[in-house]
């Protein structure tokens, strides 16, 4: 088939393992990931506000989501409870700031180890069971973790919920848009950067040889407990750090926020990205968030004439987001970036595509 | 020369013209959706009448009042994200809020922005504007609210349950439960409350907690049958009341409820039935039919969303204008001494003693702040209601006078 999934310009042969693990699969794509880096430093300085705000909202949503993504689409097990590990991440970088004094820039990273730990204990049953009794034992973490949340007053607040104070670097507070932005961005790239690494690592390939077939990765000699767990821990840790982000951004976190709904979205926006996918993940966190601004917009055009259109529009508005990831599912289960492939790979080969 | 004249005039003109006219930003954060809508609306709808009713009566000194009103679905990261955005343009004076727990993570914030917060959570963690309360948890100087506190609310609650309970020959001690979500709002007065009771003799019974979100409430009920509570103080608004109170009917408590000022009203007497009947809750300014329907400004108010003076309106329609006009009135006072600011309403709030806002006298209970006790009010108006076939009364049972102790400053 033409509309392939390989982009590599005819010719291109690799000589040894190395170069065909790279991250970026040609040096085109290298130069645009590079200079797309490069753009998005400059976007405070052109962006507004608003622009700012969705872009690290993608941004802290989005490392949690490829963490999802870690263990739903390259390990195959199932998380119902991501949310509460993102909440997690969230209150232990508040508390570690407010209780010992520890300075954010620590905390956060600190959180993701704490959430990781969280993640793993969370995992153990992972190594037993498969399937919908995974997903039914992973809802047991959103329920426990939210329950704590409510309850520990010592760690969260209780249900009054915690300050989170701002991200300072040498003294200096990171917490508008335009600065916090950096912090998120270089947050998303070394995570994003780690992810693409791992899973050219033997502990990766791992992870997709549990996925791909359990019973030949055994009898490979993989220990499925352990890679199994560890894909819980490492996914908890992006959640972890994604909350974080989120917790000090926001500069206050809320026992309620972290509900099953929210974890839902998360899967929501890795099957919509792509599972399976490193930038797939991107893709659909932004997907998800921006969809409901696009559709606010759509209903302002329209909206204007009577009080009871605007009504009728904000249903209108919920119900698109339910149909989009619907008509996702039919037609493109395969998530954006294989949309996104597909439409490259259009181009590259037009007008001969075979 | 007499036209550059005329010319240097009208520049003059205009621009003292728009000096006066510089519109004063109150930002307005409420819940129409989410677990707190069914007062929401009635509140948000009052704050705004009553925005609108100062404006058409000539505005602040001269200058209209620009507000905006954002939902926020009772969501707290929500209200802290809304703040924000205000505060990177709007830049609103002064904030007609809604509910507890956002309010509380907002009150060191506001404090450091200057900017008057008028809530609709009545919590006692906000009365205090230095911090220095025995119990407080932390200075609130910022934080304004109109009504008794939720404490002393319920501690006037309480004191009418003593009295209520020697009127009926009770023997014994009587039992007092707390009953509400785990959640900042029903929380709030729990422990201060509860001490109180103690203090009046009654046994204090664990406390039960029942969703914000109206829902079947039987399991709680039998609790609270088990428990043997003579008296159950409901910290949940209206919504789930209507559903708890059916429930605990149908599995037959006899237990007195005493709800809190956002826990009973018209629509829970009416959805409620006969099962809510003698239900005793805190009332908080005139009710509609006992005179602030003939109150011409509050008709002029209510006119501003209802020209045809038709609209019934509930009690917290009646409180939210209340908690508007004085908010008004102090820019008012502001603004004949200098320019309209977060410090200068402050100032001008805790200049006020025993204040009725201008009109409404008869209708809002009289407020009084200082600069170092927020408390507005200790008087705790409490109220029974009976459904009497869809032809509902309620009825005042009385003012209870709750004292004005320091150690209870901000608790």
């Amino acid at each position: 088939m033409a509309l392939g999934t390989s982009l590599r310009p005819c010719g291109d042969y690799r000589t040894d393992y190395a170069a065909d693990t790279t991250i970026f699969e040609t040096p085109a794509i290298r130069y645009v990931a590079v200079l797309t880096v490069i753009l998005l430093l400059c976007a405070p300085f052109f962006c507004n506000r608003y622009i700012l705000n969705l872009a690290i909202q993608i941004g802290t949503y989005g490392i949690a989501a490829l963490g999802l993504n870690l263990v739903v689409g390259f390990t195959g097990q199932i998380s119902l409870g991501h949310a509460a590990f993102f909440g997690f991440g969230a209150f232990a970088s508040a508390w570690l700031n407010n209780r010992f004094g520890v300075p954010v820039f620590f905390a956060i990273p600190l959180a993701g180890l704490l959430t990781m730990a969280v993640g793993l204990l969370f995992g153990v049953p992972a190594g037993r069971i498969k399937g919908l009794y995974l997903a039914i034992a992973t809802l047991a973490a959103q329920f426990i973790l939210e329950d704590f949340f409510a309850r520990a007053e010592w760690f969260t607040g209780g249900s009054s919920g915690a300050m989170a104070a701002p991200f300072t670097l040498f003294g200096t507070a990171l917490n508008t848009d335009k600065t916090y932005f950096y912090v998120v961005l270089v947050y998303v790239v070394v995570l994003y950067l780690f992810a693409s690494n791992l899973l050219r690592s033997r502990d990766g390939r791992a992870l997709v040889a549990v996925r791909d077939h359990y019973l030949s990765a055994e009898i490979m000699g993989i220990n499925l407990a352990w890679y199994r767990i560890l894909s819980f821990g490492l996914s908890a840790a992006y959640a972890g750090i994604g909350g974080a982000l989120f917790g000090h951004y926001l500069g206050f976190v809320s026992a309620e926020g972290f509900t099953i709904l929210v974890s839902i979205q998360f899967l929501g926006m890795i099957i919509i990205g792509g599972l399976g996918s490193i930038a797939g993940s991107l893709l659909g966190t932004a997907f998800m968030v921006l969809l409901p601004e696009v559709m606010q917009g759509a209903v302002g055009l329209f909206g204007q004439k009577s009080p009871a259109m605007i009504q009728g529009l904000a249903y209108l508005k919920e119900m698109a987001i339910g149909l989009a990831i619907i008509l996702f599912l039919i037609f493109e289960p395969d998530g954006l970036a294989h949309r996104w492939r597909r439409i490259r790979t259009y181009w590259k080969l037009y007008p001969f595509s075979y | 020369m007499r036209n550059r004249l005329m010319l240097c005039l009208t520049v003059l003109l205009t621009t003292a013209g728009s000096a006066l006219a510089a519109d004063i930003p109150v930002g307005h954060l409420t819940a129409l959706t989410g677990p707190t809508s069914d007062v929401g609306i009635h509140y948000s709808q009052g704050v705004n009448d009553t925005l609108g009713y100062i404006n058409q009566m000539g505005g602040i000194a001269g200058s209209k009042i620009n507000f905006e009103t954002v939902d926020y679905a009772y969501k707290a990261p929500q209200a802290i994200a809304t703040y924000a955005g205000w505060m990177s343009g709007f830049k609103p004076v002064a904030i007609q809020g809604w509910g507890t727990a956002d309010t509380e993570a907002l009150k060191e914030k506001v404090a450091q922005d200057q900017v008057v917060y008028i809530s609709a959570g009545y919590s006692n963690h906000l009365t205090d504007p230095t911090g220095k309360g025995v119990k407080s948890k932390g200075a609130a100087p910022y934080n304004f609210f109109y009504s008794p506190s939720y404490s002393d609310a319920c501690r006037g609650l309480v004191k009418w349950a003593a009295d209520d309970w020697k009127a009926k020959k009770g023997v014994g001690k009587p039992k007092f439960v707390h009953m509400g979500d785990n959640h900042p709002y029903p929380n709030a007065p729990k422990d201060a409350c509860g001490d109180y009771a103690k203090e009046l003799g009654f046994d204090i019974v664990p406390a039960i907690v029942y969703s914000m979100k109206p829902a079947d409430a039987k399991a709680q009920c039998l609790s609270l049958k088990d428990s043997g509570a003579n008296y159950a103080y409901l910290g949940n608004t209206s919504g789930p009341n209507i559903s708890l109170l059916k429930s605990c009917s149908t599995v037959g408590v006899k237990t007195q409820f005493l709800a809190n000022i956002w826990g009973w009203d018209e629509d829970a007497i009416k959805a409620t039935g006969a099962e809510g009947d003698g239900v005793a809750w805190v009332v908080g300014a005139t009710p509609w039919n006992d005179g602030a329907s003939a109150n011409a400004a509050m008709k002029a108010i209510s006119a501003v969303s209802d020209p045809t003076g038709k609209a019934y309106r509930s009690l917290h329609y009646i409180r939210g204008a209340c908690s508007t006009m004085l908010m008004g009135d102090a820019m008012k006072a502001a603004a004949a001494k200098g320019p309209v600011t977060g410090p200068t309403i402050k100032a001008a709030l805790e200049a006020m003693k025993n204040y009725v806002p201008a009109g409404l006298e008869g209708v809002c209970t009289p407020s009084t702040w200082t600069a170092d006790d927020h408390r507005s009010t200790t008087q705790v108006s409490v109220y029974t209601s009976a459904f009497n076939g869809g032809n509902f009364t309620m009825k005042k049972q009385g003012t209870v006078e709750v004292p004005r102790r320091p150690e209870w400053l901000g608790w």
